[in-house]
């Protein structure tokens, strides 16, 4: 019997494919059957087998089906995807008709809210819920990072290849200049820290403090966007709140352990296209000779040009110049891998989830690596049945081998890689290795580099839960995050930094929040038709920083890195500190499931702001109407939802901005001649206070054919005054600028989301989920245009939106002369700063995500698509890399220059290589601004599941084995490697493509089992 | 029912302690303005954070220097960013950053010397004497002065601060004076400072004797020749205390400072006072960019035994056979600052001389400085010859520090040697960040 048993089994998994009533016993009963929905529409392809078995069948296009049966005691189960599943016993019924009930899961499906949560159905806010198992396997060092084009009008650009490095994140649209930008993250009710606290220069890149949580450990992300959702957060809503629930286990649920695996390769899929070491000789020597026709002063001609025989003096001619490839000892085919294992359950009254994980993802730029061990506890007690208490727990250990991947000439990986030009050996003459061109040695740089950090990060929640009656209930929490962020360089002597005599720094830095909260809460069903919802609450919260560094130089030799056997060291130590007060509540109102209306304020006070104006009030207000609860289209079967939703209210920023900010200052760090010395360091704002952005915000949901297409479509305006600025001080007044409440930043846009269910047809269903967003941002107030960015490329100017890149307009190289021409557009007959313009900004025009999952039996495919239109890239290596020639050898030369103009009659737009006419390579052309507009497969996921029958046999609940490719295709014009790579972490500096290194294109193979 | 009785208090609780003294955090590493100069400690510290200011990067440290330097003809730039270039173009644009930075951190000075000279005179800390309290506010006095002397010979007539800063309101729109009361000024200060001041030598900070310094400069660069020659006069008789050093490089090789060359040299210990000069200037091997390099001109004039003589060790080869400038090369980078030099007043006194028609001293004066070079003795015949002997002394003897575009526009010489014809360029614009932030400010013509 046993063996018949297996061999049947085995049979199934070798016949798959074919149907299971060829497998049928002959003596068995059979049974016919019609299945439809309620209305009595016929339902084809649904899904029928005897439980606990793989027998089964489809129902046809009538919705008719015919299963044999092996007995009449084992129940049938009906499954289709958008109805409830039901299971029915067939006693000694040989027909059966089956109505199923449509699945308002979707509805039903409860959403995380600022302090509770929501069903779906009764959301009045613009909420958006993120399953991050569909992003999981993108590698990237943070959850946000994998976010991208998951989220309606959440913008995400990487900025980096380099995995665990901060990324930007924009819940629609930027609000601020000077103030932070990024949202409020809210770890299991902890307000987690989110700004970096790396000290060491990598180019101007930061880590990330978010990829210290394991995305694997993440049940669900919702993402708050409008002021319904947000005010409740008040002063640190502005931005949007993401909220991050970790996994839990359930009470009364078997002991689950969940392993997964997975391996991969990345790599960049295109490099750069530089000239040879004879292109780039010929040029330079063009440049030499054209300046000297342009001014015959310099006396540069064609006899004494500096490629010319070394005979002669020169440096040989250009066809005798060698080429060096260093891009290619810099890039690797970088490992991924990634191991989690849990275990979750729960008895009667405990329930828990226990989840380690370990991440290890290299760059695919030698040496930089990224590494995380994490460890999850989430217990729950449920006490007696009214009190309940529980902990969260995340230990994180994150370990960076850090390198300057940005800019910077010493120790700039890139620069040392990609700015050098190819024709110079990469040693003297005496065979010794030597830096070229100002930067460092690029296999010196590689093999002695030395800059890691560790992160050590608990973030821990505990609660005490006590329901009062049945329908008051009390909540006391105790938050925790804590970081312990330990850095350290060292840099010996072979390196530009360390020399001479080498140089080691230390830098220990201390993040900590505590959180103390009370909730109480009041929900009562008052009559048919009327429940009602109060929750009044408090938090106090106090974040301290504090940090100490030391730097020791002068070392015996390169034996010797620790800053104790350094000749002279330095420290120096450092202590902030900021707190917040607050007092919130919350009126919700709901009619039949048909009206429902909120109401919430919060009370904020901070210690970061000026004496008279410490507290703020951040109001909001939101109502929605169920359409479809209304009797007119009840019975409208093609419309399943229709709600209308609207929110108004007011939230506050204050992050970003000095714990002391308002406070009139003189430091103590003046010293002279070893002694110490005091100055005036920062004017006094009293009167400093909050960003507020008032946020509207009209939404409408749409359900149709029972669910099987969903729309939801927002639109809103944010309106941000008292905008945080360090307003520019005339410099007579000896500051260069104060804190004050000076600019006014607006963002209006739009958002859609359309998920639909495109086939279900037994074995095979079909989803696609898209989502577009537009956000027009627009600086509506400020008194003085402000510059940032390397050649003050981007200008932040009223009128127009943040972020905006200042250039000189190339009109065209001309034909004759070979000579750039700009727009002179103030016509003074001059090119000069006034001629600098705003030609676009970072912001597309709209952007979003696209994705198709498809599964077929056991097979699951995912294919994600990310885009992005109309945004603006300053390409800056090219800049720096189109020199023509100028550069001699201080700086590479793109093959694309290679393009420039020769002769009189040649149509290009690259000009003639020339030193006289500082124009043709001027600093800030628009010919290096291009378009960055993208659309990325971000990732292709294809899986296969081991059917239940084979797992079962060996207790395995389930078995999948999976593939996963990321970034394998990228459409753009952008001449780049990657059309969202960002020199600077600075949220003023974006978009600007210097000595980045791409994302990656990689593959995985992974393995996931559920025991 | 029993808890909410216990919750309700507990709510009150923690709202009266989340009152002020909870959101009153003040820092560790700052204190208030209300209490700043109120002591003997706070006054003498705070008349160290002028000093802290004059040597500040976009000061002393290495900005307003380089405008001195870059924009003479000794300098070339090997890097990238074309706002240096601008200077040995001059070309220089309003949006140039070092100008920006240079005219910040001098009025941070002058608001620093401002604090002193407004709050030291009333503190009444019977430990801080009145002698005491003369030297502070006469240190305050002259460093003020400086400021201004380089303010007005880089763009002409600035506002004249002379009260603190105290509220955001303070010290803007103030429209610019003229150059000619600007110098003014610098003479009111110097007068000023002048009898507040010890009769001692320090090179580090402000005596009396290092007025008589910078007086007799501002007389030269006001073509006072008899004033000029008295001050310098002043110090270079006190021979025990201000001579020049042989060979040339014992005033900062071997990591000298404070020699009896030095008049007055800004300090930097390398760690809490970094002067970051030395990274423009040095090679990669010595951990340096060395974007500023000493240009092939310049390298075969100081390598030339004739003309350069000792003075060859300002320059050096790197690895790759590349000339680079070695004036600011300590590791860590505790460079001094020279900002006047016995050298210097004797060239100023050799100047002062030939125009007054005292040949034979001025040449006196300018061999000396030959000597120390170990170079012949020159000759001239008229004081044109003498005046463009100096003229070419200076060049080399001053090649590093900030002095080729000041003598060059200071005597009329700059449309000659650099070709410079515009004379709206022997000012520099007003940055323009400047402008848009103050407009009563105007632009220098020719911007």
């Amino acid at each position: 019997m046993y063996l018949s048993r297996r061999t049947f089994y085995w049979l199934t998994l070798l016949f798959i494919g074919l149907s299971p009533s060829l497998l049928a016993q002959t003596d068995s009963p059979t049974l016919l059957g019609k299945v439809t929905d309620r209305s009595g529409e016929a339902l084809p392809g649904v899904n029928i087998r005897i439980k606990g078995t793989t027998r089964g069948t489809t129902t046809d296009s009538d919705g008719s089906f015919r299963l044999t049966l092996s007995d009449r005691k084992t129940p049938i189960v009906f499954s289709y995807i958008g109805y409830k599943t039901q299971e029915i016993a067939v006693g000694n019924a040989s027909t059966l008709a089956i109505q199923l009930d449509a699945d308002q899961r979707q509805l039903n499906e409860v959403v995380v809210v600022g302090y509770g949560t929501q069903e779906r159905k009764n959301l009045i806010g613009s909420i958006a819920k993120i399953d991050p198992a569909e992003t999981r396997g993108i590698p990237a060092g943070s959850f946000d990072a994998q976010l991208q084009g998951k989220v309606p009008g959440v913008q995400i650009s990487s900025n980096t290849g380099v995995p665990g490095e901060a990324v930007n994140i924009r819940v629609r649209g930027a609000t601020s200049i000077n103030a932070d930008n990024d949202p409020l993250y809210v770890v299991d009710g902890v307000f987690i820290n989110s700004n970096s606290l790396q000290t060491v220069s990598t180019g101007g890149k930061a880590s990330s403090p978010i990829s210290d949580i394991n995305p694997s450990d993440i049940e669900s992300i919702e993402v708050l966007k409008d002021a319904e959702a947000t005010a409740l957060y008040g002063s640190r809503g502005a931005n949007g709140v993401i909220l991050i629930t970790t996994k839990r286990g359930s009470y009364n649920q078997k002991s689950k352990l969940n392993f997964n695996v997975s391996h991969g390769l990345a790599k960049a899929a295109k490099l750069w296209d530089l000239t040879t070491g004879p292109q780039h000789a010929q040029l330079v020597n063009e440049w030499w000779i054209n300046t000297g026709k342009d001014d015959p002063s310099l006396k540069r001609t064609e006899a004494n040009r500096p490629f010319r025989p070394v005979s002669e003096g020169g440096r040989g001619l250009p066809e005798e110049q060698q080429t060096y490839d260093r891009l290619g000892e810099l890039f690797r085919t970088a490992h991924l891998q990634n191991y989690d294992l849990s275990l979750t359950g729960g008895s009667k009254s405990t329930k828990y989830y226990i989840g380690g994980g370990y991440n290890r993802q290299e760059a695919i730029i030698r040496p930089i690596r990224f590494e995380r061990a994490s460890f999850k506890v989430n217990l729950d007690q449920q006490v007696n049945d009214r009190i309940q208490v529980g902990v969260s727990n995340t230990f994180t250990r994150t370990f960076r081998n850090q390198a300057r991947a940005g800019d910077g000439p010493a120790g700039g990986l890139l620069q040392a890689a990609l700015h050098t030009p190819t024709y110079l050996s990469p040693v003297n003459e005496q065979g010794v290795p030597v830096g070229r061109a100002g930067f460092d040695n690029l296999t010196l740089l590689i093999n002695n580099y030395d800059v890691n950090s560790t992160s050590l990060r608990y973030i821990g929640n505990l609660y005490a839960d006590v329901q009062l009656s049945p329908s008051l209930r009390f909540r006391s929490s105790w938050g925790i995050d804590y970081n312990n962020y330990d850095e350290s360089e060292y840099w010996n002597n072979l390196l530009i930094a360390g020399s001479p005599g080498g140089l080691a720094t230390s830098s220990i830095s201390q993040f900590t929040t505590w959180l103390n909260e009370q909730t109480l809460s009041y929900r009562k069903k008052i009559g048919g038709n009327h429940t009602i919802g109060v929750l009044v609450g408090n938090t106090l919260q106090a974040d301290v920083l504090t940090r100490t560094y030391a730097e020791g130089r002068g070392f015996a030799n390169n034996a010797f890195t620790q800053i104790s056997s350094a000749a002279t060291t330095a420290a120096t130590q450092s202590w902030s500190k900021s707190t917040l007060a607050s007092f919130f509540s919350r009126v919700d109102y709901n009619y039949a499931g048909k009206y429902l209306l909120d109401f919430s304020i919060r009370a904020d006070g901070s210690s970061r702001f000026g004496s008279r104006n410490k507290w703020g009030y951040f109001p909001a207000v939101g109502a929605a109407w169920r359409i479809k609860q209304e009797n007119f289209l009840k019975d409208v079967q093609a419309i399943s939802d229709l709600k209308l939703r609207a929110s108004a209210g007011t939230t506050g920023n204050q992050n970003g901005i000095g714990n002391f900010a308002a406070q009139g200052l003189w430091t103590g760090g003046a010293p002279y001649q070893g002694s110490p010395g005091i100055a005036p360091q920062q004017l006094s704002n009293p009167d400093l206070q909050w960003e507020r952005t008032n946020q509207i915000n009209a939404g409408v949901d749409l359900g149709l054919f029972n669910g099987r297409l969903g729309v939801e479509f927002n639109v809103y305006r944010k309106v941000t005054t008292n905008g945080l600025l360090q307003l520019n001080l005339a410099g007579t007044t000896g500051f260069s600028s104060y804190w004050s409440n000076a600019a006014e930043i607006s963002n209006k846009g739009f958002e859609l989301t359309i998920n639909s269910d495109n086939i279900r047809r037994g074995d095979f269903t079909w989803t696609t989920s898209f989502n577009v967003a537009q956000n027009r941002n627009k600086i509506e107030k400020l008194a003085n245009p402000l510059r940032y960015g390397s050649r003050d490329l981007i200008l932040q100017q009223q009128g127009n939106p943040l972020y905006s890149f200042w250039v000189y307009k190339q009109l065209y190289v001309n034909p004759e002369t070979g000579n750039v021409v700009y727009e002179d557009v103030n016509k003074d007959g001059k090119i000069t700063t006034d001629d600098r313009q705003i030609l676009g900004s970072i912001w597309p025009k709209f952007f979003g995500g696209i994705t198709n999952n498809f599964t077929y039996r056991g097979f699951d495919l995912g294919v994600f698509f990310a885009f992005q239109y109309g945004n603006k890239v300053y390409n800056h290596n090219k800049f720096f890399g189109e020199g023509g020639g100028a550069r001699d050898a201080a700086r590479v030369i793109l093959a694309s220059n290679l393009a420039r103009w020769q002769k009189p009659g040649d149509v290009t737009d690259v000009p003639r290589p020339d030193g006289v006419n500082v124009n043709n390579y001027r600093d800030g052309g628009s010919r290096w601004l291009e378009d960055g507009s993208f659309l990325r497969l971000r990732s292709l996921n294809l899986g296969y599941t081991i059917p239940k029958a084979v797992t079962a046999r060996l207790k395995i609940e389930t078995v999948r084995v999976y593939f996963s490719g990321n970034n394998l295709l990228l459409l753009t014009n952008y001449s780049g490697l990657d059309p969202e790579s960002s020199a600077s972490s600075d949220q003023n500096q974006q978009g600007i493509d210097l000595g980045t290194p791409p994302q990656p294109r990689s593959f995985q193979l992974g393995l996931n089992v559920t025991l | 029912m029993k808890l909410i009785r216990h919750i309700i208090p507990v709510f009150a609780l923690t709202a009266l302690v989340s009152c002020k003294d909870f959101l009153d955090v003040r820092p560790l590493e700052s204190i208030s303005d209300d209490l700043t100069i109120v002591d003997k400690a706070s006054a003498e510290t705070a008349v160290r954070g002028i000093y802290s200011a004059l040597g500040n990067s976009s000061y002393y440290g290495t900005g307003f220097q380089s405008i001195g330097y870059l924009s003479g003809d000794n300098v070339q730039w090997t890097g990238s960013q074309s706002q240096v270039q601008e200077f040995i173009n001059h070309k220089v644009n309003a949006d140039n950053s070092t100008i920006g930075g240079a005219w910040t951190a001098i009025y941070r000075t002058i608001n620093r010397a401002n604090n002193v000279i407004d709050k030291v005179p009333a503190v009444t800390d019977p430990t801080l004497t009145q002698v005491l309290k003369d030297q502070y506010v006469g240190e305050a006095y002259f460093l003020r002065a400086l400021s201004y002397f380089d303010l007005a010979r880089t763009w002409g007539g600035v506002p004249l601060i002379t009260r603190p800063t105290l509220t955001p309101s303070d010290n803007s729109g103030v429209k610019r004076s003229t150059q000619a009361e600007t110098y003014a000024q610098v003479l009111k200060d110097l007068d000023a400072a002048e009898p507040l001041l010890p009769l001692t030598t320090d090179r580090f900070r402000a005596t009396r004797k290092t007025v008589w310094a910078l007086k007799s400069r501002y007389y030269l660069y006001q073509k006072n020749w008899v004033k000029a020659e008295e001050y310098a006069d002043k110090l270079l008789t006190d021979a025990t205390n201000y001579s020049l050093l042989k060979p040339y490089s014992a005033f900062f090789a071997n990591d000298a400072r404070g020699t009896r060359e030095s008049v007055f040299e800004i300090f930097y210990n390398g760690t809490t006072e970094v002067n970051s000069h030395r990274g423009q200037w040095q090679p990669q091997t010595n951990g340096g960019t060395r974007q500023w390099a000493p240009n092939d001109a310049f390298v075969a004039l100081v390598n030339d035994p004739a003309v350069g003589g000792n003075r060859s060790t300002l320059v050096a080869k790197d690895n790759q056979n590349r000339w680079y400038g070695n004036l600011y090369y300590r590791n860590p980078a505790s460079d001094p600052t020279f900002v006047i030099r016995t050298a210097e007043l004797y060239l100023i006194r050799a100047e002062a001389r030939a125009q007054l028609g005292k040949l034979t001293e001025g040449l006196a004066d300018l061999n000396a400085v030959r000597d120390r070079a170990g170079l012949t003795a020159a000759k001239a015949a008229t004081a044109a010859d003498l005046l463009l002997a100096i003229e070419n002394e200076r060049r080399i003897e001053f090649a590093l520090e900030p002095h080729r575009w000041f003598d060059l526009v200071r005597t009329g010489r700059a449309a000659a040697v650099l070709g410079v014809t515009d004379p709206n360029r022997y000012l520099l614009p007003i940055p323009v960040d400047q402008l848009l932030t103050d407009k009563s400010l105007e632009q220098n013509p020719g911007y």
